[in-house]
């Protein structure tokens, strides 16, 4: 596939990198020139420098041939003029990074395909819905469901207390066929087990089952469901806005920042929020702010290293459920090691939609989970695909991939050795970065 | 700090590539079994050890495929010296048997394009596999054993492959022609294939045989300037000949990128481009004072010598082929000089030639004629200007060092060459024209001695300048730098 990326920014650089991996033909826009040689002499890519919002650069890209025209410069504006141009210029689809909620509204999704924008990426609104939903279940790190909850995939940590731990998978197995375990992250590394891989203390599992095994799972893993009350958040960024504006009147928020500026114009934007001004590092500020009556504590600071940080200290304080803002890649891994609850990501999000848009570019219901080695995604099969051709044991699988379940007939199911998939079918697949083709070739 | 070298994923590269040789070593084979000569036995033998010694280099087991910069270098520059150990065996068991570092001298003389050669007996009397055998090295080395296998291979389709590519491609910047490396590569050598393909079809039509049209294509589109016969292309004595040659050598000298380019209509990429301008204002002008020397020296004799062969010359040295104009023994002093001037500058950068690459020497003249105007007008502002652009100023001072680098290598090479007791005049000519992959003999200058004469120790040293001049320097001196290894 033919992708043309405008702006080398952290999204598109991200996006670029993850993207020249999957054996996908990358083509990147930017003015900076030396942010262009650094991508240019290490990754499998082509850039362009110039504006991308000029016919001429954008020509100079061959965007007439795209398939995929992905807009995320920094500024709204940029983006949305350079999809339009691309359009005109008979690019396939085209991708804009926006941040305003305006854009997204369905009441102006005519007039967007009016201007040649098809699909939108709203990092902050994705990671508003990433935190409600963490917020939700408490109990788990990541939580993805499939047709209306019919087919749930969750990472959970385990630690010595959960009756999994210890247990080898095949054992596991033969006790209760209602999970799939379809990957182990351990040591900074995501694996795909096999029978014989042991679930170990200190693992995140990702495990899938049918939404009425949920409660036995949660038991497994020896977790308990917390209920959320009062969450508490630092830094009134555009994401703590939308995260109000989406679960506000369900939770109680209070919101620590210490720009007075800022403080002062949050109470328009968040009605049913408490507002502080102050610095929520400072142990005193967070005890003013009553974090011991509060269930949940959130920090979405600019700074990833103050983010991780001040989570810990809150987390002294009792806190049951703690999601921070990881903009750092490098960090993601550390503080998921430090036992941060949720760690959010915009490019992270940002790249899953395109990934979702790269698997299955004319279904608009397939959702996709990214994380920091893998991708989740829910694929159609389609009538003629190769992975309908024999049972599951038989397709001689990637290490690289599993397929941990499916619906049928709006009815979830697992995957296992025996399942032979039918056009139609809806499955979930997991796979580590960078096998995404082959991802590709078998629903082809 | 520093991560270890992955030097289990080099070899394992490494091995695949030997592997490849082994395939082109089938060549060579099939010549000999058609031409019924005993040879046939050593490239079967050879084909098989070099195939084998691939296989096993391929089976070493890796733990991970990560390549970084350093690995790039590394491995591009070791393929380089294994292509050039295994393909020096045939020259020692055939039936022509040279000693080891000849062996190794021709082998890498072949694979860099510098077409030197210490063969002490004609060319003639080798077999027609090992002929074809020299030519096919050029060829393959012409446009690079990378660049051909990161076309041929997907699996090279990486990050990996794109440093490795950068380390060995020819040129200041790489311009990437599409967006996947593989892709390229691709383009890269269906150009070059497509240009030998064509030329071999127009020398046939001419008075050489099929045989005959095959080394000499090898030889002219690489500008590696070998010969199948003793007497080199004017042994046939066919302007015909000479102006074949000499059009495909013009366009060797050319960026293949922008080959490609104007093959597919886009012309703009031709006329908007300084290099180009430069390269074709070189072979007038020095053609016209080849030309006018010969003229006024009073001894004419026919109309080929003022028109055809000056131009033949001028093209010949400035692609780095190394092919000999007929008469250019008795040509003035004066021309030789300006040989020596077209031997470092080189055809432009992104082709098949040798030298510093005109590019280097436009970037080198703009600068210093703007460091000339500081000196009397100190508040100027100005920028060393590319096809209209402004160059990066990082990039003009890694050109410099290019430069300086280089000429530093040609007087280290030539004082150490004088330490192995050849004559001063030899010693710097034959590094001069080794680094700059001409492979002009010092016989040229007209008191010195051809490279047959040369001590064994010199060869080796001359082998190591070829490399370095192929793969411009960097790629070879950076692992003799301690930030390298530290």
């Amino acid at each position: 596939m033919r992708i043309v990326i405008a702006g080398a920014g952290e999204v598109g650089t991200h996006l670029a990198k993850l993207l020249s991996f999957e054996e996908q033909d990358i083509i990147v826009i930017d003015q900076d020139g030396e942010k262009l040689d650094v991508l240019d002499s290490s990754y499998n890519l082509m850039t362009v420098k110039g504006s991308p919002t000029s016919f001429y650069t954008l020509k100079d890209a061959h965007t007439s041939r795209a398939d995929l025209f992905i807009a995320v410069t920094p500024s709204e504006s940029t983006n949305l003029v350079a999809c339009s141009i691309a359009k005109s210029l008979g690019a396939q689809t085209t991708v804009a990074r926006i941040s305003h909620y305006g854009f997204m509204d369905p009441a102006n999704k005519e007039a967007m395909n009016r201007m040649g924008v098809d699909r939108l990426i709203y990092p902050e609104y994705l990671a508003a819905k990433e935190i409600a939903t963490a917020l939700k279940h408490s109990w788990v790190r990541n939580w993805f469901e499939l047709h209306e909850g019919q087919i749930i995939l969750v990472g959970v940590r385990i630690r010595d207390n959960a009756p999994l731990t210890g247990m080898q998978l095949k054992e596991f197995a033969s006790t209760t066929n209602h999970f799939h375990v379809s990957a182990i992250r351990r040591n900074h590394e995501t694996i795909i087990p096999r029978g014989d891989d042991r679930m170990l203390a200190g693992d995140v599992l990702y495990i899938t089952c049918t939404r009425e095994h949920v409660p036995d799972l949660i038991k497994l893993c020896g977790k308990v469901e917390h209920n959320i009350k009062r969450v508490l958040v630092m830094g009134g960024s555009k994401i703590a806005i939308r995260l109000l504006d989406l679960v506000g009147n369900k939770y109680r928020f209070t919101i620590i920042d210490n720009n007075r500026e800022v403080c002062e114009n949050l109470p328009e934007k968040c009605p049913n929020a408490e507002i502080i001004h102050g610095d929520a590092r400072d142990p005193e500020v967070l005890a003013e702010a009553r974090i011991d009556e509060c269930d949940a504590f959130i920090a979405l600071s600019p700074s990833s290293e103050s983010n991780i940080l001040t989570t810990l200290s809150a987390k002294e304080f009792g806190i049951k459920k703690s999601v921070a803002e990881v903009e750092d890649m490098q960090f993601i891994a550390q503080a998921e090691a430090l036992g941060i609850g949720t760690v959010i990501n915009k490019k992270l999000l940002a790249s899953s939609t395109i990934f979702q848009l790269l698997l299955d570019a004319d279904s608009s219901s397939s959702k996709c989970l990214a994380l920091t080695d893998a991708e989740v995604a829910e694929l159609e099969v389609k009538p003629g695909a190769k992975i309908t051709r024999a049972a599951v044991k038989d397709l001689h699988l990637d290490r690289s991939m599993t397929l941990a379940a499916l619906i049928r007939d709006d009815k979830g199911m697992l995957v296992n050795g025996n399942t032979v998939f039918q056009p139609g079918d809806k499955v979930l697949i997991f796979c580590l970065a960078g096998s995404l083709h082959k991802v590709e070739k078998l629903f082809s | 700090m520093r991560s270890k070298l992955n030097i289990r994923i080099l070899l394992n590269i490494v091995g695949g590539l030997l592997m490849l040789e082994g395939a082109f070593l089938l060549i060579p084979l099939i010549t000999c079994i058609v031409y019924k000569e005993s040879d046939w036995l050593v490239f079967l033998c050879v084909m098989v050890l070099t195939a084998l010694v691939g296989l096993a280099l391929r089976k070493i087991p890796t733990t991970s495929t990560r390549m970084g910069k350093r690995e790039g270098f590394l491995l591009t520059a070791s393929v380089w010296v294994f292509f050039t150990i295994f393909g020096m065996l045939p020259f020692i068991f055939c039936s022509t048997p040279v000693g080891l570092s000849s062996a190794f001298f021709e082998a890498m003389s072949g694979f860099t394009t510098t077409g030197a050669t210490t063969l002490k007996f004609p060319i003639s009397d080798l077999s027609h596999g090992m002929i074809i055998w020299m030519a096919l090295m050029q060829w393959i080395g012409g446009m690079g054993i990378i660049i051909f296998t990161l076309a041929v291979v997907p699996a090279l389709n990486t990050s990996g492959g794109m440093l490795m590519f950068n380390a060995e491609a020819t040129g200041i910047t790489h311009d990437k022609i599409r967006p996947r490396i593989s892709q390229t590569a691709m383009t890269l050598w269906g150009t070059y294939f497509l240009l030998t393909v064509i030329l071999v079809g127009l020398l046939w039509l001419g008075p050489m045989d099929f045989f005959d049209s095959l080394c000499h294509a090898f030889g002219t589109i690489s500008t590696g300037g070998f010969s199948s016969r003793t007497g080199s292309v004017s042994e046939y004595g066919s302007d015909y000949v000479l102006i074949v040659v000499c059009v495909f050598m013009l366009l060797s000298g050319m960026n293949y990128a922008m080959l490609y380019q104007m093959a597919i209509g886009r012309w703009r990429a031709f006329s908007h481009n300084d290099v180009v301008r430069v390269y074709f204002g070189i072979i007038v002008v020095f053609s016209t004072l080849f030309a006018l020397g010969h003229f006024l020296d009073g001894n004419v004799e026919s109309v080929e010598e003022v028109t055809l062969y000056p131009v033949f010359q001028v093209v010949s040295s400035l692609t780095s082929t190394g092919y000999l104009a007929p008469g250019f023994f008795m040509w003035e002093p004066f021309v030789l000089a300006l040989t020596f001037i077209m031997m470092f500058s080189g055809g432009c950068a992104g082709s098949t030639s040798g030298g510093a690459k005109i590019d280097r020497l436009i970037y080198l003249k703009r600068f210093l004629s703007n460091e000339l105007t500081h000196c009397v007008h100190s508040n100027a502002i100005l920028s060393v200007k590319m096809n209209g652009k402004i160059v990066n100023r990082d990039l003009v001072t890694k050109t410099i060092a290019f430069l300086s680098l280089f000429v530093l290598l040609i007087l280290g090479g030539g004082v150490v060459m004088s330490f192995m007791g050849l004559k001063p005049v030899d010693s710097f000519f034959s590094a001069f024209s080794c680094i700059c992959n001409t492979g002009f003999g010092a016989s040229l200058t007209g008191y010195g001695e051809d490279f047959a004469t040369i001590p064994d120790a010199a060869k080796w040293v001359l082998s190591f300048l070829m490399l370095t001049g192929r793969l411009e320097i960097y790629t070879v001196i950076i692992l003799f730098s301690r930030p390298f290894w530290k």
